[in-house]
């Protein structure tokens, strides 16, 4: 599977931190997006006419949509990730890829203006985030009283590296994360997952690994 | 009006909200403070900014019994004093390198931290606890007024009593700011699941009447 990337892309990322948390091994094609505009040029536009990324190719499929991206490689590495264990759970992790595109036009749109150059309405887009922002914390509270620490089942699936990227990465579009506890403990469920990867901006939890300075000192 | 602010508690977070090893954000009156639970469960507040370069502690993590900041990694024991500089690994720090720790009391569940130490312990709810923390944009007189004003206790001046879903509740109202207000939600301790998701979901409602302009104008 070749993924068409971009370092400080969320949705980039999505794909590699399933392809991570799945042993699935990728083979990576960075793309020139900013400055270089590259997933505007020909050879691109050919495989997605979108000129969005990431782009999927495997063999003769070419995925362009994050999500659609995340149920294939689930699908084909680890269904449980899929989280189809109830028709409600299915519905949820449904409901959650759709909702992740509020997060990327509304966050991501505000961190392309403060970070890439992007355009648009800066101060209606935060606003629009923090609403997104809001509804993420209301469900995972009441995932909380009913003892689930994720957002469609008590363990992670799709639905949580869909979201997870463009609401880690709010305050690069100057949108504060201070105010939502339950999305903090969230998101430090998943960076506490084996075999989680980094990216700009979301770093792993050093609290779990050990004291660099103790062990030289032995 | 409020209480002086530097001897009075603010209460920062719920206990269930910072787990041990975790450190988070808040907001004195006084200003920003990371707040942390040490691996043995101690809660510590310190001024969110690190002595050597400035950058805020709440984006540090907790190993064992410290804290230590995301940028260079100089630790911070609770007492407040530095015990490590990473690129100095020989070197004792100096006692004067020192990050401000604030009062900190945990009690029924809820987190409280003060500037400087109050005369008197933070107040107690019977009967009620914690159910959760939102973020009002909206002045503390604002909320006050849509909780209907009349029910909240003269006497302490600590909390408005709401109804959400049906049922009593209190809310402990601490501004951050102009604008911010944080609002903590204590509800009956025999209450279903169900019903905390009602309240939960009410709580929302009443903040979005919160941050509708009020009719009469802005009033603050």
């Amino acid at each position: 599977m070749k993924l068409y990337d971009y370092v400080l892309s969320p949705s980039c990322y999505k794909v590699r931190l399933l392809a991570a948390l799945t042993d699935t091994t990728l083979t990576l094609r960075p793309v020139d997006f900013h400055p270089g505009k590259e997933h505007q040029s020909p050879e691109l536009l050919t495989l997605n006419p979108a000129g969005s990324i990431p782009i999927l190719e495997d063999g003769l499929l070419v995925l362009t949509e994050s999500s659609a991206i995340l149920t294939f490689i689930a699908a084909q590495n680890a269904p449980q990730w899929l989280g189809q264990d109830t028709p409600q759970m299915a519905a949820y992790v449904q409901q959650w890829l759709s909702f992740s595109h509020r997060l990327t036009t509304t966050l991501g749109s505000a961190r392309l203006i403060e970070m890439l150059h992007g355009h648009g309405d800066l101060a209606a887009l935060q606003h629009q985030g923090i609403a997104a922002l809001r509804e993420l914390e209301a469900a995972l509270v009441q995932q909380h009283m009913k003892g689930a620490t994720y957002l469609a089942a008590d363990r992670m699936t799709i639905a949580d590296i869909a979201c997870f990227p463009y609401a880690a990465l709010a305050p690069d579009g100057s949108v504060s994360l201070d105010p939502y506890p339950k999305i903090r403990l969230w998101m430090r469920a998943i960076r506490a997952q084996p075999g989680f990867i980094e990216m700009p901006g979301i770093h792993r939890l050093h609290e779990l690994s050990n004291d660099p300075l103790e062990t030289t000192n032995q | 009006m409020s209480m002086p602010a530097t001897a009075w508690w603010t209460p920062v977070a719920l206990s269930a909200d910072v787990p041990p090893r975790m450190v988070i954000p808040a907001t004195l009156p006084v200003g920003p403070i990371a707040v942390w639970r040490s691996q043995s469960g101690q809660v510590t507040a310190n001024h969110d900014r690190c002595p050597h370069r400035g950058m805020r502690l709440s984006h540090g993590f907790v190993r064992g019994e410290k804290l230590s900041c995301i940028y260079h990694g100089w630790s911070f024991g609770k007492e407040g004093g530095c015990t490590a500089i990473p690129a100095h690994p020989k070197v004792t720090p100096p006692a004067s390198i020192h990050c401000g720790v604030m009062p900190t009391v945990e009690q029924d569940g809820l987190i409280w931290v003060a500037s400087a130490q109050p005369d008197t312990a933070p107040p107690v709810f019977d009967q009620y606890q914690p159910l959760r923390m939102l973020n009002f944009c909206a002045c503390i007189d604002r909320i006050k007024t849509v909780c209907d004003a009349s029910s909240r206790d003269p006497a302490t001046d600590t909390y408005v009593t709401a109804t959400l879903a049906g049922f009593v509740t209190r809310l402990i109202v601490t501004p951050l700011n102009e604008t911010e207000t944080n609002v903590f939600i204590l509800v009956s301790p025999d209450l279903s699941t169900d019903q905390k998701i009602a309240i939960s979901r009410a709580a929302e409602v009443l903040r979005n009447l919160c941050e509708r302009p009020s009719p009469e104008g802005q009033q603050t």
